[in-house]
């Protein structure tokens, strides 16, 4: 799909199971150079394990991961760094600042100049000038700043993908925007590439070029921002969509209870037993028959667009002659 | 209109530090009517969830509280011990948020929501209890079997629901709800919404939202209070002010909501430059000033006081 640029992470037909509990059940997606890919899904969904998973911190019990063409085998990886939810937990708070973003260094036993490398990473992060917020502690900093010193945490790593796990769900809607715009800028001017865990697709129509939404631990459907947002296919989607508080010209459509428990997934396709769609009584019966007996299986590696759901296949189908995606 | 449920007048809320007083609420008056619904919204640190525990006299001990606050025909400021229990859970009560440490880790869920009204004597005897308890898991959409459940069983959003039953054990006539989706995925708070303004029409519930998602309020509440800096700096119509603010703060808050299908947002967030004032430290003049796009040297001598700003709402700037 980008001819000529080989993927910085891919992940095709991961399994992560503990037990009976199917976290990861056959995921894949691709993140390329330079863009930002949000993973969408209510919390249960497996984005966070499925994240772990490429960090090396979770085992796969079954599929692939690799970071710039090298199999799972990177725990420690410099070439991935995570940004977590929560800035005040994953800051020491007994450690400045310079501290903070030096460690990673250190455990590297990076040879370079320590004091310089910190100083370029605050700039990066937006934290000017350095110098100022060099001695000062977690307690001494507001929320935003605490997230932009651990950003500057991970780029002083040079990474080539940021793992974001709901980068911004912590902190106050008025300062949300500007630590995207800064995760936006940071992968426009340097070509790194951030692969964001979120619940809110208005995230994604922030800083996102292309969209994987996660349910029950599949990608169910994927493509960019903007055709997802504009025209939804899977219902699943269409739902997610409609509960973003700035699109209220959509029909909310909630959905019943949480997402079932992965030990125990659905027969068919997994959304069923939540598809408003399916308990409308619009769908023919013999789709709405297929949609309880048969999988659609996983969105394919390779699908530019496409979502897990048979009656938009089978529209997709009568409109693009036979083509599935 | 009819007389209100809750009258504030020129409430101040003031914390005593090591490092000083801390003004956290300065001077906040609104008034809320029998069933209406206010949505207070506000940075960290504006004062909104100080202002909400004063209300029920929650704050710790040694914390100034001046003004006056009307509940239910009750002054709340200078009820005995005896007044102030019959006022907390039956007048109002309020919903925290649903983080785990709001509920009691070694009791059932069944227990925590029948305490209240064992304490307040509103049911006659723990079968009662019991009942009413299943009957109020049922209504906030959770099996009666799940009494017997302890909260780390529960996953956030169950959580949430349980916060919200137990608020309503003793029938209050106002409801509190201190961050009720803050934390949860936007299905689940769709679904806190729309459970709470369901209760809200049913029971003929007061309403009052406190939360930093501006966006939340607007369709959840009919009026719409912005605080900052300790004080409210907007009031009005809860669509108007979102859609069409008059105070530069909020119209900044509003801008940090990304509208999907909007070109000028896409691939372009928003946000509101600088950092909220520490209360201990605020800025001379109007606080907002250091981070505000329009200030000018007029906005520096003196703070602007609330003033009508057109249909139906009401500004502190002096640019209205």
């Amino acid at each position: 799909m980008h001819p000529g640029v080989s993927p910085i992470v891919e992940v095709e037909d991961l399994h992560v199971h503990f037990g009976e509990a199917r976290a990861v059940d056959g995921a894949s997606l691709r993140v390329m150079p330079g863009e930002v890919l949000a993973l969408v899904g209510e919390s249960g969904s497996g984005k966070t394990t499925l994240i772990r998973a490429i960090q090396g911190l979770q085992k796969a019990t079954s599929g692939t991961v690799r970071v710039e063409g090298k199999s799972q085998a990177i725990f420690h990886d410099p070439a991935v760094q995570m940004v977590f939810q929560d800035p005040t937990g994953a800051l020491n708070p007994r450690q400045t600042v310079y501290e903070v973003v030096a460690e990673g260094l250190r455990i590297r036993k990076d040879r370079g100049d320590e004091l310089e490398m910190v100083k370029n990473a605050l700039s990066q992060a937006g934290l000017r000038p350095a110098e100022r917020f060099l001695p000062l502690y977690p307690h001494e900093i507001s929320g935003g700043q605490r997230q932009r010193v651990v950003i500057a945490g991970a780029m002083v790593m040079e990474p080539r993908v940021l793992l974001a796990d709901e980068p911004v769900a912590s902190l106050d809607a008025s300062i949300r925007g500007e630590i995207l715009g800064l995760m936006r800028h940071l992968v426009d001017d340097t070509g790194l590439a951030i692969l964001a865990v979120t619940h809110d697709l208005g995230l994604a129509w922030n800083i996102a070029d292309r969209v994987a939404v996660m349910y029950l631990g599949r990608i169910v459907e994927t493509g960019p921002t903007e055709e997802i947002l504009d025209d939804p296919k899977h219902p699943y989607t269409k739902a997610l969509l409609s509960v973003v508080p700035e699109t209220r010209e959509m029909e909310q459509q909630i959905l019943k209870g949480e997402i079932p428990d992965p030990s125990r997934v659905p027969s068919g396709c997994r959304f069923h037993p939540r598809c408003p769609l399916l308990q409308s009584g619009a769908l023919p019966e013999d789709v709405a028959a297929r949609c309880v007996d048969d999988d659609p299986g996983p969105v394919a590696l390779d699908a530019v667009r496409a979502a897990a759901c048979w009656p938009a296949m089978a529209t997709a189908d009568r409109s693009d002659g036979g083509r599935a995606e | 209109m009819s007389e209100p449920l809750l009258s504030v007048r020129d409430l101040s809320v003031t914390y005593h530090t090591k490092g000083g007083p801390v003004p956290a609420v300065r001077g906040v008056s609104f008034d809320l009517e029998k069933g209406g619904s206010l949505g207070l919204a506000g940075e960290s640190g504006c004062g909104k969830s100080t202002l909400a525990g004063a209300l029920l006299r929650l704050l710790p001990e040694g914390t100034d509280v001046e003004g006056q606050v009307t509940l239910d025909g009750k002054d709340v400021l200078t009820l005995n011990p005896g007044g102030l229990r019959a006022v907390r859970w039956t007048a109002g009560a309020i919903v925290f948020q649903g983080a785990l440490h709001a509920l009691n880790p070694v009791q059932t869920i069944g227990q925590q929501i029948s305490e209240p009204m064992l304490v307040h004597k509103t049911v006659k005897g723990e079968k009662e209890a019991k009942t009413r308890t299943e009957s109020l898991l049922g209504r906030v959409g959770l099996p009666a079997s799940r009494a017997g459940a302890y909260p780390h069983q529960l996953s956030g959003g169950q959580r949430q629901r349980v916060l919200i039953a137990m608020a309503l054990a003793c029938d209050p006539l106002l409801l509190i709800a201190d961050e009720p989706t803050t934390a949860l995925d936007l299905m689940v708070q769709a679904q806190v919404l729309s459970l709470l303004s369901e209760l809200k029409e049913e029971r003929d519930l007061t309403l009052m939202f406190i939360t930093h998602d501006l966006s939340v309020l607007t369709y959840a509440c009919q009026r719409l209070a912005v605080m900052y800096a300790g004080r409210i700096i907007e009031e009005g119509p809860g669509r108007e002010v979102f859609a069409d603010a008059a105070h530069p703060y909020t119209r900044g808050l509003a801008a940090a909501f990304p509208t999907i299908g909007d070109m000028s947002s896409r691939l372009a967030p928003k946000g509101l430059g600088g950092d909220p004032p520490t209360p201990g430290n605020l800025p001379g003049g109007c606080p907002f000033h250091p981070r505000c796009p329009l200030a000018r040297q007029e906005c520096l001598p003196e703070e602007p006081e609330l003033r009508p700003a057109g249909g139906g709402r009401s500004a502190a700037c002096i640019l209205v």
